[in-house]
């Protein structure tokens, strides 16, 4: 079912129409050809056409190995999915990078609350309580390993270790909405991060135990 | 039939950061009443896996917005980690010009009974239930006194109809535990159903171990050729184990029961 476009994919529209057609790995053609990047002088590409077929690609590595951060940078390559409208094209990006129309939709609308890495955890509760207890070197330390776009995500970082106190491990482009975290010249819809995941607060708590 | 093109629906999942089917069922479900056409806007949102409970309402644009957690129980999750993530207060949440209506967990509506029934019939064609153990299995945690409780119940309810010569539930964080089944358990057969929303980690690679019928942690299930090979011989019994319940394509059905149930509870 095909409804009025909604805010979120009116958005993508106007990207789109502006020529940025970059969204992590992925590089959108026409109207509408999902492919990964590395893959645009390819012709031997497996064919999708269904949205919830991202959902399927986007689940394993190009080692079969299960990807639970989804902007981490290494989708596989070797596919193209042929979407029929913009409805299709914003449901596959939610499950190639969930959430991030949305958010992104919500900080053009200056409604996204960013969160502190310190608020994120001083909340945690049970198994992750004791996450409270990493200093802010080792936060430092973490999330230079951890969020790196290099080999961790692709997201740009939002939230500050606290009010205070910057994350000064990574280069500032990691920080900057307008730069294309595969450090290519081309620009790209922006993955955002406007508060710590539960990847993080899981390695945080490894941190703190381990040291 | 329920026909909310206005509202948003939000299922939320546990997931995982180590096995890609726990989120399957969830999706499955959310694919299915999307197909429906029931709701405007049907997403869902995860303590593990993305999109998390911190995104998924920048995902949505109702400003009518049921969320019901895919959980068995009403317990740690449910009570404390949704609502504290979601940041809704209450059963129903105000935030700007949104209302967030904060639905029972699946794992509370009375079809469950009839839904774990069926699978223990199902795992275990012919044996006859007056000779047999159920086992009921559930996670468990010294977290919150509650986790348990559904489980117990859907114990009580199963025993009281008297069709199994025993019905056990066993956890694997509290007493009595999976691995108990060879002490309480009497007769020849075990039908064990885990009451769980998915063949994720732990029903499909910690309790097999726990029951005895794997050595160590298979691979996920998504990576194996068949399901299970019953029934197992274990302890001089026959042992059959189900897949989760959660699995079941009636959960969609019972996902939005619990929309109607808040509705009719708190008059929408």
């Amino acid at each position: 079912m095909t409804k009025t476009h909604s805010q979120i994919e009116t958005l993508l529209a106007a990207l789109l129409q502006r020529g940025v057609n970059r969204i992590g790995e992925i590089l959108i053609r026409g109207e509408f050809e999902l492919l990964h990047h590395a893959d645009a002088d390819r012709s031997d590409l497996q064919f999708f056409n269904n949205p919830e077929d991202a959902r399927e690609i986007a689940k394993y590595d190009e080692s079969g190995n299960f990807r639970p951060l989804k902007t981490a940078p290494n989708l596989r390559c070797g596919w193209k999915l042929v979407l029929r409208d913009l409805h299709e094209l914003r449901e596959a990006l939610d499950c190639f990078y969930p959430a991030m129309p949305g958010v992104l939709f919500a900080h053009e609308c200056s409604a996204l609350e960013v969160v502190d890495l310190r608020e994120t955890l001083n909340r945690q509760t049970g198994m992750y309580a004791v996450t409270k207890k990493i200093s802010n070197k080792q936060a430092n330390e973490l999330i230079a390993g951890f969020c790196r776009s290099d080999n961790g995500c692709l997201k740009t970082i939002l939230w500050r270790i606290d009010a205070n106190t910057p994350v000064t491990s990574l280069p500032p482009c990691k920080f900057d909405p307008a730069a294309n975290q595969l450090g290519q010249s081309v620009l790209a819809i922006p993955l955002l991060c406007h508060e710590a995941c539960n990847l993080l607060v899981a390695a945080a708590r490894n941190k703190v135990k381990s040291e | 039939m329920l026909s909310k093109p206005d509202s948003a629906l939000v299922i939320v999942g546990h997931g995982s950061t180590v096995n890609p089917d726990s989120a399957t069922p969830t999706f499955a479900h959310a694919d299915e009443i999307k197909r429906r056409g029931v709701f405007g806007e049907v997403v869902c949102a995860f303590w593990k896996e993305e999109p998390s409970l911190r995104q998924v309402l920048y995902t949505v644009e109702s400003d009518d917005v049921y969320v019901v957690p895919n959980f068995i129980s009403e317990g740690y999750f449910t009570q404390k980690v949704i609502p504290r993530e979601l940041d809704v207060t209450g059963k129903v949440t105000f935030r700007r010009t949104r209302k967030i209506k904060y639905c029972e967990p699946v794992g509370n509506h009375p079809r469950m009974t009839e839904l774990l029934l069926h699978r223990a019939a199902e795992v275990a064609p012919g044996i006859s239930p007056r000779e047999t153990s159920l086992l009921i299995i559930g996670h468990g945690t010294s977290l919150n006194e509650n986790s348990g409780a559904a489980v117990k119940e859907q114990v009580q309810r199963i025993a009281a109809r008297g069709d199994y010569a025993e019905v056990f539930g066993v956890f694997m964080e509290e007493e009595p535990f999976v691995t108990d089944w060879r002490k309480i358990a009497s007769q020849p057969h075990i039908v064990a159903v885990p009451f769980f929303v998915s063949d994720g980690l732990h029903s499909y690679q910690d309790i097999p171990v726990l029951l005895g019928i794997e050595a160590e942690p298979t691979q996920a299930a998504s990576k194996m050729d068949v399901f299970r090979r019953n029934p197992y011989r274990v302890a001089g019994r026959s042992l059959f184990y189900a897949s989760a319940i959660g699995t079941e394509p009636l959960f969609a059905d019972v996902i939005l029961d619990q929309v109607a149930a808040f509705d009719s509870e708190f008059a929408a």
